[in-house]
């Protein structure tokens, strides 16, 4: 479903951040990409979702090649949703208003049953429908914004950090979340996260990166009990733990 | 006394329209426009190039109507290559580049003497009735403007604006186009404001670079500021209010007995006395903007 062709990435006129990765996502799966902070995590995300343009490889999303396409042209062409790590909610705006949001490019006619689909999986949205967002709790932020990406029924959903900043019973809240979209749609979800146990709980496969490469990959059950796992995503050296899972 | 207020009246009214446009851009789309006076300026020009080949007044609309236009999409090309401030500070450069080419630009446009004779929009009957008429169009088109502007803000695509305003990032991530929609917004706004140059181009019966100085598009910033940014009740308050008060500077000195020389200062003074007081104790403005919740279409 989504192919990540030895991208290499940076920012401006800086080092290069990501240093040739390769990354497959089917449909069905949870794929997490755990990492120290500052290995390129989240910047990998951008690179998939347009947000920074690749210096090098490709983005191939159901076989074609998504490399130079922007990112609000990759969710009303190719269907990919992204939820960004900060700031994403409308704290200003309803939490209706919010979902609907998402709901831009669906027919006119559609827009209302898609609202209301949300407000079913998630009940705690729906009872706060005309409330302002701002007045919601961190978890429930979170799950709006997973709400209003799944609104336009995206093909392959990208999540930067979505446990960042929630207390342990949300955490888990939120993952219970995720692993219920993949199981009653069927997506394909990469997801990025701090949380590396509670992560991988919920992953089929996971990428740890570090240094902008990837230093292990492999089935989300064999990382849990990989002890270079453990070792490199506490900030360990990568030349230790090349070893693949 | 009447003729006066007439006349004050006329002017409020297209200030109003010149904030409205300008607000679409600022207090909507979060657009920082330094060079508003040249949208204007880029009406009030096409009906003095119409008026100088012996065009009539639809000419002159067209002619204003096409060059703001193309101003507008310079500017907001000029946006995809920078962002906030410094696209601000371009405009700014772009405004004070045109005067300067305008102002030196000969025959075509007038130099600085800028061209003169244009025709008043109504030449039936006396000059107070022709004016009373004259204030009758601006009050409409002033209607008319707003009923667009409020629309809009509280249509779907005006939430678009406000959302990439507030989270670009996240406008994006959810399928927005900043560019398309920042052009659409300029070239928008760009056409209220040329309109509004045509018809005060015809009314003062004028057109020079002066009347495009940046002093100007600092102005209608104040009246904007004054009034609410992003609410444009309060837009149109603000540029009224601000307008009655520039008119009667000139009582006031009277009053105070000062010198002729003082009118002017007087009048940049409240400019940045309005300013000053309202970013300190009022940013939000006389009427504050009213954000998400009730708008319409979903």
């Amino acid at each position: 479903m989504i192919k990540i062709e030895n991208i290499i990435a940076g920012y401006g006129d800086g080092p290069n951040i990501l240093h040739g990765i390769n990354l497959q996502a089917s449909k069905g799966e949870i794929v997490t990409i755990l990492g120290p902070n500052g290995c390129g995590k989240s910047t990998l995300l951008k690179c998939i979702a347009g947000f920074v343009k690749p210096r090098g490889g490709a983005v191939v999303l159901n076989d074609t090649d998504v490399t130079p396409v922007p990112a609000n042209e990759k969710v009303r062409k190719h269907r990919m949703g992204y939820v960004p790590q900060s700031d994403n909610i409308f704290p200003s705006l309803t939490v209706a208003e919010n979902i609907l949001m998402g709901a831009r490019f669906l027919p006119q006619a559609t827009r209302a049953v898609a609202l209301k689909r949300q407000f079913v999986a998630y009940p705690s949205l729906a009872d706060k429908a005309t409330r302002k967002a701002s007045a919601l709790s961190g978890g429930e932020r979170q799950l709006l914004s997973l709400a209003r990406a799944l609104v336009a029924e995206p093909s392959v959903l990208l999540l930067d950090e979505p446990s960042a900043g929630l207390s342990p019973a949300m955490v888990h809240e939120v993952f219970v979340a995720i692993e219920e979209i993949r199981n009653s749609t069927g997506m394909c979800i990469v997801m990025v996260e701090q949380n590396a146990f509670e992560a991988l709980s919920v992953a089929d496969r996971a990428y740890i990166l570090a240094l902008g490469q990837v230093a292990l990959e492999g089935c989300a059950a064999d990382l849990i009990a990989d002890p270079a796992m453990r070792h490199l995503y506490l900030g360990g050296d990568p030349e230790a733990t090349t070893s693949s899972a | 006394m009447f003729d006066f207020l007439i006349h004050v009246s006329i002017m409020a009214s297209l200030y109003a329209v010149l904030a409205l446009s300008l607000n679409l851009q600022l207090g909507i789309a979060g657009l920082v426009n330094f060079g508003q006076i040249l949208l204007f300026g880029a009406g009030a020009y096409g009906a003095a190039f119409a008026f100088s080949n012996q065009l009539g007044l639809a000419a002159g609309i067209g002619a204003g109507l096409a060059l703001a236009v193309c101003v507008g999409l310079l500017f907001a090309r000029l946006g995809r290559g920078l962002g906030g401030d410094y696209w601000g500070i371009a405009t700014l450069a772009v405004a004070e580049a045109c005067r300067m080419l305008l102002q030196t630009g000969g025959d075509l446009t007038g130099g600085a003497q800028g061209i003169s004779g244009l025709p008043p929009l109504f030449e039936a009957g006396s000059r107070q009735d022709a004016a009373l008429m004259t204030l009758g169009v601006c009050l409409a088109f002033l209607a008319a403007v707003y009923w667009l502007c409020r629309s809009l803000t509280h249509s779907r695509y005006g939430l678009s604006l406000k959302i990439l305003r507030e989270e670009p990032q996240l406008a994006v991530s959810l399928g927005y186009n900043p560019n398309a929609l920042r052009t659409q917004v300029l070239v928008l706004s760009s056409m209220i404001a040329a309109v509004g140059g045509v018809i005060f181009a015809h009314y003062i019966s004028f057109v020079g670079p002066d009347q495009i100085v940046a002093a100007e598009t600092f102005l209608i910033w104040a009246m904007v500021i004054v009034g609410g940014v992003g609410n444009h009740f309060g837009v149109i308050l603000g540029a009224v209010l601000m307008q009655f008060l520039f008119a009667f500077v000139p009582f006031a000195k009277d009053l105070l007995d000062m010198p002729s020389d003082y009118v002017a200062a007087m009048r940049l003074a409240l400019v940045g006395g309005g300013l000053l007081i309202f970013l300190l104790w009022r940013p939000q403005g006389l009427v504050r903007e009213r954000i998400g919740g009730g708008h319409r279409g979903g």
